[in-house]
């Protein structure tokens, strides 16, 4: 048995030396804890961490195998999303014990605070004494046993798994109703309490989904195939489109749901132009071998930063919207290109982890597929909070694509209609953020940089936040950009524009003097290499592709994504559908578009007359319009004092102007 | 987006106060390293004690207390003592005069962030031991108090919008604030309309005009905590201090983490347990959370 004073060691030294422990086999004994945040966070070794006092939040959490024991009360989110393993609390536990967890065994043995157990998946969690209110909030799976009493909403909108409980119960939640116990079903759990002499003697009520909620009940129906531009700038206001939306509303009842983002013409980077002529030159990509396009991301605090190429990555798209065979060439592309390539919601598949060189990990509210394997076996880690296609609201995967193969890798229940929790379970605010930030940094030693994804809302606050809780890295994604279903309502209205949301960005940096340690990754509507480079003069480090890598891919553009039978085996999870997508040619063709941007990029910065395309500034930009001059800040083309100096024999602007 | 702190000596006598809310502060200074507050109750003093926020600048601090100096005057308030310290300017004044219509005056030309016969409001940019090194908050003695510490998400970093909030028109209150109110805007407005007047945008501000404006009316603490709970939307754990309680309020959701410990002679309460661990290192304490919807109130010996 090692000894960790945690009165005289910090908590980084304190569980690389518990992980070192772990390798060695040998348990640990945990003195003066004190509360102190992320005991034993990230431990993938069978040993006991006994902490001999109380442990604060994160206790045990992103850990898979290892055994703690917490003499008396542990803070929030006690075994945050843990594998196997065992975590046994002396006396009360804080909110959300048990969240997330995959497995495992939680007991506490006194009370525990609100929403234990939200979005587990599996294993057990006990409550020797009374369980706060939302017990079992959006649980999808396991077990919950409350030996005391219950309060409110117990298993408030839980998809799946069983919760039983001893004493009373104060209210039952939405879509969940009280049924029998099953043959044996008491056994185990005198078996289960038998093993952590827990004394009880009791009747027990069972509760479960009561499925009524879990689909819609209106299915929404195929769409005619129409393009998107058909909806996006015509100018007849009762388009066949806006007919067919009420249509349809008529017949489901509801809003209406759909792939891709807003398609309604709003400011965007064609309202920008370089302030210089580039049109003029025709370079070849060997005379543009000198040009740095080379592009780090997320070393602000030491971690090892993702070394890009070109100031491109490839956006957040999930195994689920997407089909597998996508992800297995996005991710070839990515490596081919030198780029990184992103998991999205909903977990790392081995073949994408195998075939890109840079993986980002996205952690998103449901915690779908998320785990300490995937963390500690990617290149960054990113935090979703929301994205430009629908802020504020949680992701959506329509039944047919809720396969059994994809369920087990997300733990949840095959065929619901499933929609994401819209929060975290332990972010609640700037300041939750803060200690997960730091368990995210526990659990994979420092060395992983660590990013948030966010969709463009109040961005000017927003940025601020992100910064002083410490990310390396942002991903700030306009409302243009897509996903693969959402309301088309919220698709097309809410969120700021790509345009707003860059200068937003740029400007809440500067009033806090923040520097430009942290990385800004701009991302929504970004179509071309031209689009690339007008975003980083606008003071973006570094830009991500999503539909267009998709487009490049074999997309249609039909925006039926949430269908799930994509008739070229993008959007589906359908065999059949998915057998039309040919891996290695689609790679190829998405590499090419990578490269056709590589040189663009590198061909508009030399026009520029720079030899870095991070070099670019503000001062190489004009605004076409008002509306961009407005949002941006940036001189209007009429009134650009360069107008005014023929001799700089600036033709495009003047062409442009008469 | 914050963490709070609150302590309350139950039995009358001179108690480390300032010392105990530093390092509760420092244990939860993660939570908020923009700016630290804390509202400090000791003896009850004859002569009322102002504390404001002046610039540093020196020609811009004597202009800004001399601009103090007549507006108390035109109010027949004698400056008794005066000291000048970090963002503040603390003074003891002579009246006996319409409190709230003396501060609210004063404060529309002034940045008055503490008022009372006990209590001193001591707030600035920086960490808990970073004021300590500035105001020597660590040697203030008394009964209770409650602190801050501040992440500003939407409002300035300036020391004026850090926490505590004193409730405006009334001595001796103050309010320190964990969360967001949501209906912000429509409550500020409500309250708008009956005269309050608004210094800062930030929520916490709202809670302690809310409170103000219900003690005014004669409620008492516990019942304006359980309207509180009604009236404001959104996610909050705030404690208020009065001359002889303190009392905190939670939201229907327990979105906000809280937790306190009682003994025979104290009551601690923060935002989290490694703030309450420091007041008893290398012990377990029997903490507890209290649950959504709630409030309590807690006094002191007179």
């Amino acid at each position: 048995m090692v000894t960790i004073d945690l009165s005289r060691t910090d908590i980084t030294t304190a569980n690389t030396r518990i992980r070192d422990c772990g390798r060695d086999r040998q348990d640990v004994e945990i003195i003066n804890p004190d509360a102190r945040h992320n005991i034993g966070v990230g431990l993938v070794e069978p040993i006991t961490v006994r902490v001999r006092g109380s442990a604060g939040y994160f206790c045990g959490g992103l850990s898979d195998s290892a055994h703690y024991e917490i003499e008396h009360n542990a803070g929030w989110a006690v075994g945050d999303n843990i594998y196997s393993g065992s975590v046994v609390v002396g006396g009360n536990a804080g909110a959300i014990a048990g969240v997330a967890i995959r497995g495992a065994e939680i007991v506490v043995r006194g009370n525990m605070g609100s929403r234990a157990g939200q979005v587990m998946k599996a294993g057990t969690l006990c409550c020797g004494g009374n369980a706060a209110f939302m017990a079992g909030y959006m649980m999808y799976g396991g077990r919950i046993i409350v030996l005391g009493d219950a309060a409110a909403k117990v298993g408030q909108d839980m998809s799946a798994g069983e919760i039983f409980v001893g004493g009373k119960i104060e209210s039952l939640g939405n879509d969940t109703m009280i049924v029998d116990m099953e043959p044996g079903e008491r056994d185990d759990i005198m078996a289960f309490l038998e093993r952590y002499k827990l004394n009880y003697k009791g009747d027990f009520t069972k509760i479960i989904n009561a499925g009524k909620k879990l689909r819609y009940a209106n299915q929404e129906p195929r769409a005619r195939p129409q393009p998107f531009f058909v909806s996006s700038n015509s100018n007849n206001y009762w388009n066949p489109k806006v007919q067919e939306d009420i249509w349809i509303k008529g017949e489901v009842g509801r809003y209406r749901i759909r792939g891709y983002g807003a398609s309604k013409p709003v400011p965007h980077l064609n309202d920008i132009a370089f302030v210089k002529d580039v049109t003029a030159v025709h370079y070849k990509p060997e005379d543009l071998k000198d040009i740095n396009l080379k592009t780090t991301i997320g070393g602000r605090y030491g971690a090892k930063p993702l070394s890009l190429s070109m100031p491109v990555m490839i956006a957040p798209m999930s195994f689920g919207a997407l089909s597998r065979s996508v992800k297995i060439a996005l991710a070839r592309a990515s490596r081919l290109s030198g780029i990184s390539e992103n998991t999205g919601e909903g977990g790392m598949l081995d073949e994408a982890r195998a075939e890109a060189d840079q993986l980002i990990f996205q952690c998103l509210s449901g915690r779908l597929g998320w785990n300490v394997k995937d963390m500690q076996r990617a290149d960054a880690i990113e935090i979703y909070i929301s994205q430009g296609a629908k802020p504020g609201l949680g992701g959506q995967l329509m039944a047919k694509k809720v396969t059994p193969e994809l369920a087990a890798i997300r733990g949840i229940p095959v065929g619901i209609d499933l929609r994401s929790p819209s929060r975290h379970p332990d972010v609640l605010g700037a300041d939750d953020l803060v200690i997960k930030v730091q368990e995210f940094r526990e659990a994979t030693m420092h060395k992983v940089p660590l990013g948030i994804k966010m969709g463009a809302g109040r961005v000017n606050d927003d940025i601020k936040i992100a910064y002083k809780d410490g990310f390396d890295f942002v991903e700030l994604d306009g409302l243009q950009g897509s996903t693969g279903a959402a309301s088309t309502e919220v698709l097309e209205n809410v969120g700021i524009p790509t345009l707003s949301a860059v200068q937003e960005a740029v400007d809440g940096l500067k009033e806090i003097n923040a520097g430009d340690d942290m990385d800004l990754v701009m991302m929504g509507g970004i179509k071309d290499g031209v689009d690339v480079v007008k975003m980083l003069a606008l003071g973006a480090d570094c830009t991500s592709v999503g539909t267009s890598a998709i487009i490049a891919g074999g997309c249609i553009a039909c925006m039926q994504c949430h269908v799930g039978t994509c008739p070229v085996g993008i959007a589906t999870q359908d065999k059949v559908h998915e057998a039309r997508y040919d891996i290695d040619l689609q790679s190829q063709n998405i590499h090419r578009y990578f490269e056709s941007l590589r040189w663009q990029i590198a061909s508009i910065t030399k026009a520029l007359g720079y030899d870095d395309v991070h070099r670019v500034n503000r001062d190489d930009l004009v605004a076409l319009t008002p509306e961009a001059a407005d949002i941006t800040g940036l001189p209007l083309l009429s009134e650009h004092p360069a107008l005014h100096k023929p001799e700089l024999g600036l033709e495009v602007l003047n062409r442009k102007a008469g | 987006m914050c963490g709070i702190a609150g302590v309350l000596y139950k039995q009358a006598g001179n108690h480390d106060i300032g010392k105990t809310l530093i390092d509760m502060l420092d244990g939860c200074q993660h939570r908020g390293p923009d700016s630290t507050g804390f509202a400090l109750y000791g003896e009850d003093k004859d002569l009322l004690q102002l504390r404001f926020i002046v610039p540093t600048e020196e020609t811009a601090r004597n202009l800004a207390q001399e601009n103090i100096a007549t507006l108390l005057a035109r109010h027949g308030a004698t400056i008794k003592s005066e000291q000048s310290v970090g963002c503040s300017y603390q003074i003891a004044v002579d009246f006996d005069g319409d409190l709230l219509a003396f501060t609210r005056d004063v404060e529309d030309h002034a940045k008055l962030v503490s008022v009372g016969h006990t209590l001193d409001i001591i707030k600035d940019d920086g960490t808990a031991h970073e004021l300590d090194a500035i105001y020597h908050v660590g040697e203030v003695r008394g009964t209770h108090g409650i602190g801050h510490v501040r992440l500003a998400t939407e409002s300035a970093v300036r020391p004026e919008a850090a926490h505590p909030f004193w409730a405006t028109g009334f001595e001796d209150i103050a309010i320190v604030h964990n969360g967001q109110i949501t209906n912000y805007w429509k409550m500020r407005r409500r309250l708008e309309r009956r005269k309050f007047a608004f210094h800062t945008d930030n929520d916490s501000e709202l809670v302690a005009v809310y409170l103000a404006d219900k003690l005014a009316q004669g409620e008492t603490l516990d019942s304006v905590l359980e309207t509180a709970i009604a009236d404001l939307d959104g996610t909050f754990s705030f404690l208020v201090s009065t001359p002889t309680q303190i009392g905190y309020a939670k939201d229907n959701l327990a979105a906000k983490p809280m937790v306190l410990f009682e003994t025979d002679d104290m009551i601690a309460i923060a935002s989290e347990e490694v703030s309450l661990n420091r007041l008893f290192p290398g012990q377990s304490i029997n903490s507890s959370e209290p649950a959504p919807g709630t409030f309590h109130t807690w006094s002191r010996s007179i």
